[in-house]
């Protein structure tokens, strides 16, 4: 399970809880700059050619360990969205990478609801426009008449299919801007990586790396810099050094054995996702942090957030090769990402579009799935037709900030166990105001597109976000702007986990451009946090 | 697809090298051999069920069958029974996405014997005709059997769009279901036998 590169009760100058795509992202620039990293990852070392093209086999890279709880009205799916092993949730993801909008940062300042970043937009673009040179993203910056000021991508767009393109005459016969989905997937080679085959399979993982992820670069070349990935390894809580005021390492079990060893290390960041990172800190519990690291003023898991999705399906004319092209999106449509409308007193918050996903007979986000309602004799016409022309197009909405939704431990701390997680989620009614109108819209667009009798899904969820989130002031987040918790000196937090608004675009690429930030922070000032490094 | 490979497991494999190896096969015990086959291969031979009972598996094949004509020859009753054997981190069954509590094997079991008391006990299900079959499965999909669903089960329009799910799997989500809806499959990599 462990790589022998070193033993592994040696103390490392950096611990990462977590092998997904910050915690991988950080080790690879902390591990180049000279540092001693270790990575516990709890799930398998996944490599790329273990990938197969299946949405059966796909299963594999979701969540397998403890079962997390999920309760409130609009339960979270973390089944769903989870990762488990290297590459993490990024090694399914689909690589629709879109930069926050300015005013997904300042949405209280502006909207006086919700909570503020602590830094805005600008703080931010160099480092969405350094990841996207490293990655590589294929897109129109200049089509994309929403998107704030940045670099051009790197790569021309993909090519759309007639999936795309028959939904986008929908948006242009109302009058509604489409441009092509900024995507970090390769329309032509790109450093030494294959371009993309379009052949739809991007959720069961990209095995050629035209699509990003962290099996691609980051794993493989913190390993060539000397990091250790150490796989089955479940981090159970945090160590507390009552004397020096700091973290002093982790608590970790082995999955199979339950053996319990103890990681030490100068520097500790937790990258185990939106909902192990509270979980860890709130299983480490001492005299010192009696309700959990990080915890004293009870906001550790608070502020959980998701996107409220909806599906638009409908059967074309024309053929659509719904299966192929990628499975994030090949357009997108920002015309009403305004939080605020006037003529919508009731809906607060954005939405966008994600256009053609490529979808698969079967499976969740699959053709038969989107029809639940059809089935024994009608189900096979149903599918031989659909194989042909379906088309699907996702509505992304916003989840305001709530600290009522949270993660929380379901049993009493353990700190030699894993947590036992459950996650308490309600979408608020003005989220689920937006829901409904991009509802009405998205039909609309659908019958101008020429569908026949479209139809949509019910409210459901993708992408995790919040839960321990950045702010200035200690009394109101958990940790400051570079992700260090507060009162901390050696404590980082890495991901999603950290937005205090979610806005309403797809979460990695801003979790990348904020790994980034981070990673070039604590090189720059390895000395405030480890003194003696 | 297609195609078993008749190799006797070697002494000392284990169950979890069996289903979780490196093979990442199906294996199945047919007339006292383990062999690696399709989930329709399975069936076909009569492979024997590791978790689920004879009973049990006649109820969901039935109520598979129903949903998704086809799902029964496609072997969806092996396919449920491999996976309930597996560790739960390698299911490969959709209920992993639905954060369903474990064991898994409950949630099928459970809603197994609440059709067959819906139908006056064991075996009911299975002795009922088709367009009973299809009216008792017509109401589990709309929650309109009331308290007679017992609570025992899973919700019963749960229990009807993860079945459902399970039989288009098997019966659509192969290269073999590809073909059946005549598009391409075009993996990226094959995915190993005998998926």
């Amino acid at each position: 399970m462990a790589d022998t590169r070193s033993p592994l009760q040696s103390k490392t100058e950096v611990l990462i809880v977590g092998a997904g795509a910050a915690g991988s992202w950080l080790a690879r620039r902390l591990a180049m700059a000279g540092r001693s990293v270790r990575v516990l990852e709890a799930g398998p070392g996944w490599k790329l050619d273990d990938l197969a093209s299946s949405q059966i086999w796909a299963r594999r890279l979701r969540w397998g360990g403890p079962l997390v709880e999920t309760t409130g009205r609009n339960p979270f799916g973390y089944g769903f969205n989870a990762g488990w092993g290297l590459g993490g949730a990024a090694l399914h993801h689909y690589g629709t990478w879109l930069r926050f909008d300015p005013h997904d940062f300042a949405m209280k300042t502006r909207f006086g609801r919700g909570r503020d970043w602590p830094f805005g937009y600008e703080t931010l673009r160099p480092f969405y426009d350094r990841v996207q040179r490293d990655v590589g993203i294929s897109g129109d910056a200049g089509a994309e008449v929403w998107r704030p000021p940045g670099d051009p991508y790197p790569l021309p767009a993909l090519s759309p299919t007639s999936q795309g393109e028959s939904i986008a005459r929908g948006f242009r016969a109302l009058g509604e801007h489409v441009a092509p989905m900024p995507m970090a997937i390769l329309s032509r080679e790109y450093r030494g990586r294959a371009a993309c085959l379009y052949d739809g399979w991007c959720d069961a993982g990209c095995p050629i790396g035209a699509l990003y992820n962290p099996l691609v670069r980051d794993i493989p070349e913190a390993r060539s810099a000397g990091a250790e990935f150490v796989t089955g390894a479940q981090v159970t809580s945090l160590l507390w050094d009552k004397g020096a005021g700091r973290i002093a390492g982790a608590l970790w079990r082995e999955r199979d054995g339950g053996v319990l060893h103890r990681a030490e290390a100068d520097l500790v960041i937790l990258a185990a996702s939106a909902v192990h990172n509270p979980a860890l800190l709130l299983n480490s519990v001492s005299s010192r942090w009696p309700r959990g690291i990080g915890n004293e003023h009870d906001l550790v898991g608070r502020f959980f957030m998701t996107h409220a999705v909806l599906g638009i399906y409908g059967l074309m004319v024309e053929e659509t090769f719904p299966h192929l092209g990628v499975s994030g999106a090949q357009f997108s449509a920002r015309d009403d990402y305004a939080k605020a409308r006037g003529d919508d007193e009731a809906a607060f918050g954005s939405y966008h579009w994600l256009i053609a996903p490529a979808a698969k007979p079967d499976d969740l986000l699959g053709i038969a799935i989107s029809r639940p309602d059809v089935w024994g004799a009608a189900l096979d016409p149903f599918m031989k037709r659909a194989a042909r022309h379906f088309a699907s197009m996702i509505a992304m909405v916003e989840d305001l900030p709530q600290a009522r939704n949270r993660v929380m431990l379901a049993e009493p701390p353990r700190p030699d166990s894993p947590p036992s997680v459950r996650i308490e989620h309600a979408f608020a009614p003005e989220t689920l105001a937006v829901w409904s109108r991009a509802k009405r819209r998205g039909l609309a667009v659908f019958r101008a597109a020429g569908a026949n009798e479209p139809w949509s899904s019910g409210v459901n969820t993708a992408h995790m976000m919040g839960g321990t989130i950045i702010g200035r002031d200690p009394r109101d987040s958990v940790a400051n702007e570079w992700g260090r918790v507060h009162g901390i000196p050696n404590l980082f937090i890495a991901g999603t986990g950290l937005y205090p608004a979610a806005g309403a675009l797809n979460p990695t690429f801003t979790l990348y451009a904020l790994a980034e930030r981070t990673a070039e922070y604590l090189i720059n000032h390895w000395r405030d946090h480890v003194p003696s490094g | 697809m297609g195609g078993s490979d008749d190799r006797a497991v070697p002494a000392g494999w284990t169950r979890r090298s069996l289903i979780g190896g490196g093979a990442l096969a199906f294996t199945y015990l047919v007339a006292g051999r383990w062999r690696r086959l399709t989930p329709r291969e399975a069936r076909a031979e009569g492979a024997a069920l590791r978790v689920l009972s004879v009973d049990d598996a006649r109820t969901l094949e039935a109520a598979g069958e129903t949903l998704a004509p086809g799902a029964a020859r496609a072997g969806l009753v092996h396919y449920l029974d491999a996976q309930l054997a597996a560790e739960p981190a390698e299911s490969l069954l959709i209920l992993r996405y639905l954060d369903v509590p474990p064991p898994h094997a409950d949630f099928y079991r459970s809603g197994a014997t609440a059709l067959d008391r819906l139908t006056g006990g064991k075996g009911g299900f299975t002795a009922l005709d088709a367009s009973a079959r299809q009216a008792l499965i017509g109401k589990l999909a709309a929650g309109g059997l009331g308290k007679a669903w017992p609570s025992s089960a899973p919700p019963a329009p749960l229990f009807h769009f993860v079945l459902r799910a399970d039989a288009v799997d098997v019966l659509y989500g192969t290269p073999e279901g590809f073909a059946r809806l005549g598009i391409d499959y075009v993996p990226h990599i094959e995915p190993l036998r005998p998926w």
